[in-house]
């Protein structure tokens, strides 16, 4: 998933060197603070890397594997303690940091402060971090749960501050290395994940760890968390920075679409001050949500046609401190009231499942969307699998243009009230088709002026789909 | 409902067509919020704003102090821009009707969301 090791880079800019992408996970090193780290929008979670290896030769025989396995923690026993006392080191930097703030000192102080510990940090030690885009859900208990009762967001603020400080507690109260308790959370895919289950291996790492350092094992509440994951590409273990997972958003009472992915797309479809962005299928909002809250200067518009879902997502604007950002309407994707040519930007989750046939509604919203976007507007689109290969399938074989050309001629015009439009749209699917002089990409959509600008396909967990962005062109041609 | 939503939204009734906007605004429940002054953002609004729409609006809205339309060097006059702030983003309509002009038909807003779905027979597909 290239696209969001772009905008992992795209977030860590300044900071970031060395970046490898590798199945899902993106591997960077950086000086950034956990506070800057926390706000990454584009990962699911966090790990501080211990090791990175080559994959286990799954074919050797169990024994040899369990071995390796073992190795693993006995082969080089410095990079865990190294690890572990990295990341007690962040967790203090990272409390440090919050306690500085409230207290409000000059930010001169703050800045020196961050600096020196950053050089030493460089000099003894590379920080390697791993980010991963999946969700895996390890952790036993999600804080999470408990904060989604509440209702303010400066409560779960507050708390999720209190956590890093429990965090640091309970790592500073491990003053030596025996002291300390953990937690092997194990995962394993692919070739290796057939011949021993998650559990078998987590058992074996989790023995190894306590004959090596002596630490106990905290089923239920260790200081430390360790994650492995074994697969055909690589072995890898890390510690978990944040309780909860990253895409777990404190201003997001109740998430519909998976925020990472909202987030993405949200950040592809390019908003700018004053831009009309909207959501003609928004359900609760997450889209909305995380564009209003990364690009406050847009203009936010959501609409649906369930009341219970308008309901959620009007909860979820009050708890994330948004209901002046973003409007509400109940209306029909299929019939939007609004005319032409008056959305700058349209960022929309095309529902899956089989309540939206492939066919003549998705073209229908296809449709509307097109009709009142501007000339030069941006569309990005989550579609499935199916709905994907269905628009790739029908653009490829003709280009419709647009015969009566009524609809596009005024590019300049901000908002056309086309008095032909209605008549227009269904005219423009069943006109004559001509082999235009222009390229025919194929992914294009069977519409004349929506081109296609990029695809990234993208892990829903069990699922994959496709961020797809489009803008539209003049009809007019070149 | 703000009245920047309102001077966005027209009448999909069958046949209707352009005539359906600007749709006829009755409140029955108002609030008005405040809301953080962003001049660049309001400047940028004010190209597409439909003027008589906003108009007609705020008058039923009785509001006072609506610009009638922009001053030349708009961007840079703070004093409009503040005034435009505030009839654009900071009233709300929670509770009122919105009527197409043309065939006449209501469409509720209730707790600030208008409801503009119609039945099959009204559509125009």
């Amino acid at each position: 998933m290239p696209a969001l090791a772009e905008l992992v880079l795209e977030e860590e800019k300044d900071v970031t060197e060395k970046v490898e992408y590798v199945s899902g996970k993106v591997f960077f090193t950086t000086c950034s603070d956990l506070n800057m780290l926390k706000k990454l929008k584009s990962a699911e979670r966090l790990f501080l890397l211990i090791k990175k290896l080559f994959p286990f030769t799954a074919s050797s025989s169990k024994g040899k594997i369990l071995n390796e396995v073992q190795q693993l923690v006995n082969n080089d026993p410095r990079s865990w303690l190294d690890a572990i006392s990295t990341w007690k080191n962040l967790l203090k930097l990272g409390v440090r940091e919050e306690l500085s703030q409230r207290d409000a000192k000059p930010p001169k102080r703050k800045m020196r402060e961050n600096e020196t510990i950053i050089a030493k940090k460089l000099k003894t030690e590379e920080i390697q971090k791993i980010e991963e885009n999946h969700r895996e859900c390890q952790l036993e208990e999600q804080t999470e749960d408990t904060l989604e009762q509440r209702d303010s967001t400066t409560r779960r603020d507050k708390l999720e501050k209190e956590e890093i400080q429990k965090e640091v507690e309970k790592a500073a109260g491990a003053h030596s290395q025996e002291d300390l308790t953990f937690r092997v959370s194990c995962r394993c895919t692919g070739t290796i994940g057939k011949v021993f289950t998650s559990q078998e291996v987590g058992r074996i790492i989790g023995i190894a760890l306590m004959k090596q350092f002596g630490w106990k094992a905290d089923l239920r509440n260790p200081n430390l968390e360790i994650f492995v994951h074994l697969n055909d590409i690589y072995t890898v273990a890390g510690i978990p920075m944040f309780r909860a997972p990253l895409a777990s958003r404190t201003y997001i009472k109740t998430a519909g679409l998976r925020s990472t992915i909202a987030w993405a797309m949200a950040s592809l479809a390019e908003i700018k001050v004053g831009t009309f962005v909207l959501d003609p299928m928004c359900g609760l909002g997450t889209i909305l949500l995380e564009a209003a809250k990364e690009w406050p200067d847009g203009y936010y518009v959501g609409a649906d046609v369930s009341d219970s879902q308008l309901l959620g997502a009007w909860d979820n604007l009050k708890a994330a401190g948004l209901n002046d950002k973003i409007e509400l309407l109940k209306v029909s994707a299929i019939e939007l009231p609004l005319p032409s040519e008056s959305i700058d930007i349209i960022i929309s989750d095309i529902p899956f499942g089989k309540k939206f046939k492939l066919g003549k509604d998705i073209k229908t919203i296809l449709q509307e969307m097109e009709r009142v976007l501007h000339v030069g507007g941006t569309i990005v689109l989550l579609l499935s699998k199916d709905h994907h290969r269905l628009l790739k399938d029908c653009g490829g074989s003709h280009m419709p243009l647009d015969s009566k050309g009524t609809h596009a001629n005024e590019p300049g015009i901000k908002k056309c009230l086309n008095p032909e439009e209605k008549t227009d749209t269904s005219e423009r699917v069943t006109s004559s088709y001509e082999a235009g002089n222009r390229e025919c990409s194929d992914k294009m959509l069977p519409f004349g002026s929506l081109v296609p600008v990029e695809c990234y396909e993208v892990s829903l967990g069990k699922t994959n789909a496709f961020i797809c962005k489009y803008k539209k062109s003049s009809a007019s041609g070149p | 409902m703000k009245l920047l939503t309102h001077n966005l939204l027209s009448s999909h009734v069958r046949g209707v067509g352009p005539r359906g906007f600007p749709l006829r605004l009755q409140a029955t429940e108002v609030r008005v919020n405040p809301v953080e002054f962003n001049p660049d953002f309001v400047a940028r609004m004010i190209p597409k704003v439909e003027w008589a729409a906003l108009l007609e609006a705020a008058d039923t809205l009785h509001l006072a102090e609506v610009p009638r339309a922009p001053t030349e060097g708009y961007e840079h006059d703070e004093d409009f821009l503040r005034k435009m702030h505030h009839v654009l983003l900071e009233v709300e309509v929670l509770e009122g009707t919105l009527q197409c002009p043309e065939s006449g038909r209501l469409f509720p807003i209730s707790r600030g969301i208008p409801n503009m779905l119609l039945n099959d027979e009204e559509t125009e597909t």
